[in-house]
């Protein structure tokens, strides 16, 4: 358990973003590997490995690799999920941009298991620098024969990636929205099992599509380089090998820590440096999305699926933050009922018009103008809209307010009887200067 | 734009499969079709489920927004000892899109799904500005409906509502009250599944969500007046029906739309004599539930303050109102003075039944053949182009065959403008059948609905040669080969020629590779060809005719070829004989009378002392103006049957008030040879009267059997006519009736 440099393996390599570099390292050996097996034995080797999907839902890779239809004629797409825009998750973007050849060598490895046509990288917006480390990765792939046709000399392996840059929205992370982003039109969510068919069997253009998340792709590389069963030896019973978490907040080293499954929450603490500005208070450990965990239940969190389901949270896409005692959790909600708001695509009725009220009520409560009752009201909204809206955003959007006023529901109360905050003025994370912007749109 | 199609998922009005699967609703067992929508399947036992976005013949991609219809699902699971038990499916599922499979059990009126609604009304009713008493919709609203038999009784909501700009003017026919819409994305959709303009689409995200048009820009669509009935709240607004009356206040009559051939069912909605409003009814079979805006806005005429309320009879150039006794008696002494050299035009407009009995009076009593519906360029023999050759005239297919076609060949049409609900058929075939469909036209419009954005080829060729057009297209099946060894070519390939693919590019400006790949989806079959204008009021229609004729033959679809009429009755005046050649049923006539054109040339030599026309707007729409303003001139006594006084009625000596299409009961006769009943709503005024009644009069007072009500004429005509055998107000019912030729009478 505790820290384990896996897919960071070489992050801090000089230059490893260049494919020569990146061979020396052991790079696109799993490839290597793969094109030497049976199409059914790479993703065999994906199941041993016990990988489950580091976008959030933690769905079985290799089951979701087995859906795609192995006999027919249409054209499979190979999709990867680069949207990352969890509220406290930057793993993606530091995988893009340090180890962009590890994504897509993955990806590489998908279209041959899967017999792919073309791979596509759905990158957020915001994302420039990584997008172009991913672009010239994929260049030098080219140029290396790893992509494009009869690849590796394997006959009828042809394969071809491309890059997609979104357009500023949360929603389009979400899977169907992101095919319908890719493919042109409004990005909203699309209909989902049961009421369609999956995406590994109608997906973008009504052909067979595989979605993962960049972390995924990156370990489904590892996986073939190291194999299945030795990943598979990391990591707990049910959450098989590392993660990588993006710890933020009131610590001393803020940063993307990659750690075992399993890991107990206050060891990533203690790597990260500790709490610093107060006593420990409270964690989000997977994101915004996911709810939060007070300071005394933190010891008895592992950093597993499991572990955390049990304690009333979940693991999520890996968004871990911190806070310190001088946070206010009202405010702290507000600002994050505001982002659900704020991004909300507007398609089914609970969560356009739910997030609004949920957003309206907490700040009429910060305002100063809290009535006995709101939160109930609010909980009562919050169920409205758990499970009634159309994709997953909503849930996201109701979990985090359930589950703050459900772990400190005091502070709320104190608002609204005092018209103040619990804990003072300066009570939220101040807000990091920005000094690396992001639009420097000069090739890295 | 045709590969747009593939993205989107199929209506959910056809059941995907035959296959049936029992499912349990409420406790109650039924079979339903495999993939049936659950809402459809509850509808089947009589269990309501509330929704608002979901609507049968739009695409089910975009639907399940609303969010109304959640319903609790327990599926059938399969335990490791092979007994079956029931598990609750984690989340309420909407019941608009959810397939019914073996075994599944639905539970719409559990506890928690009463609560699921209360709160999706509640949210839903957060913003909408509940301006009930002023809304149009009040009274037959959903959101409305629902509220009452779903909703919560209370909002806990005090914070500030949604504010938008009220009665924003979104085209001409419609305005929009954002603050009042839900988003239930029906408009859209039906912008992008159904009428095919795309113009209306979400802008923004979140609450801040607004339906609108790219830039402000106007909608533009020919079918928009559809989004307003489409609409569950009072967002979508009808310009002119606005603040004119409530729902309740109205009374409906069923009806038949006048505008075009197509035969629209739908309902007048009316106060005292005031048209208010057109709405659509639903006809599987014609126009399902949609209408144009023709249709819909284009009524305004019936209700119109310069209605004729009395006959006009002109005495030195000026018109004077005369009572109807001083009129017929005006009309019998001329007719009585002329004998038989009287002319009849028009009828087109007119019930079958004033058809009927207007060239009853004309053969029977005044013994002239001189009578003609058509107003056209093309007024040779009846029977000839058609009718000899394939034994029918106009349409050889159902209106709702059309849908089934693989590729459908729109010759020389503005379909939309043309045939608006033949051209939604058409983009049916294409959007959710699969159909191919090219596009032959002189121009494309641009900004406007048509057959070009979806079609798979457009063959934009200059205008006169179509000829070399469709031999071209010949040419390429016969020589590369592309029918089967069986096919009938030999009439096709004695005119082809050598009017290769390149010499009709230069000579029609189409590319000879359009050419080659229109020709290659013609042979694609079931292939229908629908004509338009530009063919029937070309020069050479019968010529073309003919190598359409041949085209359809050798490629097996004989019975294919679809030439619609224009006007309401165009097909029902020419069944009843209103034609020089032929009789009631098409029976040949010898000698056959003066046509249109030779009537208005006879009158204006001033050899026609009396001519008769019935609701023809000659000197407006007629290809030779000046001829017909001559005749006019020239001619010594002219009747005009009219609603308004027209340019031509204003050139008449004697103007008739007749009725419209709300004040009198009778038939029409569609293209597709529907019968159908139209119902008389109200009357204006007294002095109007409908077209039979003015010359069944005539013919009682020179001495014919007079009728007395549209019902004795329909029975004379069953009796007259053997394609309306059997045909009664009774049996048309409210779909109507098509008829077919009777076999062997070709």
């Amino acid at each position: 358990m505790g820290i384990r440099n896996l897919l960071f393996e070489h992050r801090d390599v000089e230059n490893i973003q260049d494919i020569a570099v990146y061979e020396k390292h052991g790079g696109y050996r799993g490839l290597k590997k793969a094109v030497k097996m049976e199409r059914s034995a790479v993703i065999e080797e994906i199941k041993t490995s016990g990988l489950r999907g580091r976008g959030g839902a933690g769905f079985p890779t290799g089951i979701k690799w087995s859906g795609i239809p192995q006999n027919d004629d249409k054209p499979h797409y190979i999709i990867c999920n680069a949207d990352e825009g969890e509220p406290g998750t930057y793993k993606d973007r530091e995988l893009m941009l340090k180890l962009p050849h590890l994504l897509v060598e993955g990806m590489i490895i998908a279209g041959y298991a899967l017999r792919g046509t073309a791979g596509y990288i759905y990158i957020r917006g915001e994302y420039v620098e990584p997008a172009w480390q991913v672009r010239k990765a994929i260049d030098q792939a080219y140029r290396a024969g790893y992509l494009g046709k009869n690849i590796l000399g394997v006959k009828g392996f042809n394969f071809d990636l491309y890059i997609h840059m979104g357009a500023g929205s949360y929603e389009c992370g979400e899977e169907s929205a992101l095919m319908s982003s890719l493919m042109g039109e409004r990005g909203q969510p699309r209909l989902k099992f049961p009421h369609a068919p999956y995406p590994t069997v109608e997906g973008v253009w009504k052909s067979p599509t595989l979605i993962n998340n960049v972390e995924t792709f990156c370990a489904a590389a590892k996986i073939l380089d190291m194999g299945g069963a030795e990943y598979a030896r990391l990591g707990t019973e049910r959450s098989k090998g590392t993660k990588i978490f993006s710890v933020s907040g009131h610590v001393a080293r803020p940063a993307n820590y990659e750690v075992e499954m399993g890991t107990p929450l206050m060891e990533l603490i203690e790597a990260a440096g500790g709490v610093v500005g107060g006593a420990l208070k409270a964690v989000i450990p997977g994101g915004s999305s996911v709810q939060i965990v007070r300071a005394e239940d933190c010891p008895r969190v592992n950093l597993d699926y499991e572990s955390c389901q049990q304690n009333g949270t979940l693991l999520g896409s890996g968004g871990f933050m911190v806070f310190n005692d001088r946070t206010d959790i009202v405010l702290l909600m507000k600002r994050t009922a505001e982002f659900y708001m704020h991004e909300s695509c507007g398609k089914c009725t609970p969560c356009r018009e739910g997030t609004r009220w949920i957003y309206k009520i907490l700040d009429r409560i910060t305002s100063g103008g809290g009535q006995p009752g709101d939160v109930e009201l609010l909980l009562d909204i919050c169920s409205q809209i758990d499970g009634r809206s159309y994709c997953g955003l909503g849930d996201a959007a109701a979990w985090p307010i359930v589950g703050a006023i459900k772990a400190f529901r005091e502070e709320f109360d104190y608002w609204i009887a005092h018209k103040r905050s619990p804990v003072g003025p300066g009570h939220v994370p101040p807000t990091p200067e920005v000094v690396n912007p992001l639009l420097t749109l000069v090739p890295a | 734009m045709s590969q747009f199609r593939l993205t989107q998922t199929p209506p959910s009005l056809n059941p995907p499969s035959d296959r049936m699967v029992r499912v349990k609703i409420n406790g109650i067992e039924v079979e339903v079709p495999n993939g049936e929508n659950i809402i459809e399947s509850a509808k089947r036992v009589g269990v309501d489920i509330p929704y608002f976005c979901y609507h049968p013949r739009l695409s089910r991609g975009e639907a399940a927004n609303c969010r109304m219809c959640l319903v609790d699902v327990y599926m059938p699971r399969k335990n490791p000892d092979g007994t079956e038990t029931l598990a609750k499916m984690p989340k309420p599922q909407t019941a608009c899109t959810l397939p019914a499979a073996q075994g599944m059990v639905i539970e719409t009126e559990s506890e928690q799904v009463v609560r699921d609604r209360k709160g999706i009304l509640e949210f839903l009713l957060i913003n909408h500005p509940l301006d009930c008493p002023i809304c149009d919709r009040g009274g037959e609203c959903p959101l409305q409906n629902n509220t009452i038999f779903y909703g919560p009784p209370t909002s806990r909501y005090i914070e500030e509502k949604r504010h938008f700009p009220k009665a924003y003017p979104l085209s001409e026919y419609v305005v929009f009250d954002r603050e009042r819409c839900i988003h239930c994305a029906r408009c859209t959709r039906f912008a992008d599944d159904i009428s095919g303009d795309a113009q209306l689409a979400f802008l923004k995200r979140g609450a801040d969500m607004e339906v609108g048009t790219f830039a402000q820009t106007a909608y533009r669509s020919k079918f928009s007046g559809n989004v307003i009935e489409l609409c569950p709240v009072g967002a979508l607004l009808s310009r002119t029906y606005r603040f004119k009356a409530r729902p309740w206040d109205l009374h409906t009559q069923k009806s038949i739309c006048s505008r075009c051939s197509n035969g629209c069912n739908v309902k007048f909605d009316y106060r005292l004599e005031q048209l208010l409003r057109v709405n659509a009814r639903v006809n599987e079979e014609v126009n399902e539930e949609w209408t144009c805006d023709r249709g819909k806005f284009g009524h305004d005429y019936v209700s119109a303050p310069d209605r004729l309320k009395t006959p006009l009879l002109k005495r030195d150039g000026e018109f004077v109102p005369i009572s109807w006794t001083e009129a017929l008696d005006r009309i019998v002494e001329q007719l009585r003075q002329a004998g038989s050299n009287v002319g009849g035009i028009g009828g087109q407009r007119c019930t079958n039944e004033d058809n009927f009995v207007f060239q009853k009076l004309f053969r029977e009593v005044l013994g002239s053949n001189h009578i003609d519906s058509r107003l056209g360029r093309y007024q040779g023999p009846v029977n000839r182009p058609l009718f000899e050759r394939f034994g029918y005239h106009g349409m050889g297919n159902r209106i709702a065959d059309l849908e089934n076609m693989k590729t459908l060949f729109v010759f020389g049409s503005e379909l939309v403008d043309e045939q608006p609900i033949i051209f939604l058929r058409v983009r049916k075939a294409w959007r959710f059948k699969g159909a191919s469909v090219v596009n032959a036209v002189t121009r494309v419009e641009e900004e406007t609905t048509k057959v070009a954005d979806f079609a798979e080829v457009n063959l934009i060729y200059r205008p006169g040669t179509e000829m070399a057009l469709l031999l071209a297209l010949a040419h390429v099946i016969l020589h590369e080969k592309l029918l089967p060894k069986n096919a009938s070519t030999s009439a096709l390939a004695q005119r082809v020629g050598d009017w290769t693919p390149a010499r009709a590019a230069a000579e029609t400006g189409v590319a000879a590779e359009d050419i080659v790949r229109a020709a290659h989806l013609l042979v694609n079959g079931p292939m229908a060809i629908l004509v338009g204008r530009a063919i029937t009021e070309h020069p050479e229609f019968e010529a073309l005719v003919e190598v359409l004729g041949d085209l359809v033959v050798a490629t097996g679809n004989q019975g294919n070829l679809n030439i619609p009429g224009t006007e309401c009755n165009t097909q029902g005046a020419m069944d009843m004989g209103v034609l020089p050649d032929v009789g009631p049923g098409y029976r040949p006539i010898d000698p056959p009378g003066m046509n249109t054109h030779r009537m208005l040339e006879a009158a204006a030599s001033g050899q026609l002392p009396v001519l008769w026309i019935v609701g023809a707007k000659l000197v407006e729409n007629y290809h030779d103006a000046d001829l017909a303003r001559r005749a006019l001139e020239n001619c010594p006594f002219v009747i005009v049957n009219e609603l308004r006084l027209t340019e031509t009625a204003r050139m008449a000596d004697l103007v008739l008030p007749a009725a419209s299409v709300a004040e009198k009961d009778g038939t029409y006769t569609s293209c597709e040879r529907r019968v159908q009943r139209i119902h008389k709503a109200f009357d204006i005024s007294p002095d109007i009267k409908p077209d039979w009644l003015i010359f069944t009069e005539v013919a009682a007072m020179l001495g014919g059997t007079p009728y007395f009500s549209p019902r004795d004429i329909l029975r004379d005509i069953a009796a007259t006519v053997p394609m309306y055998a059997g045909i009664s107000f009774r049996s048309l019912g409210d779909a109507g009736i098509r008829w077919e030729y009777p076999a062997g009478d070709a």
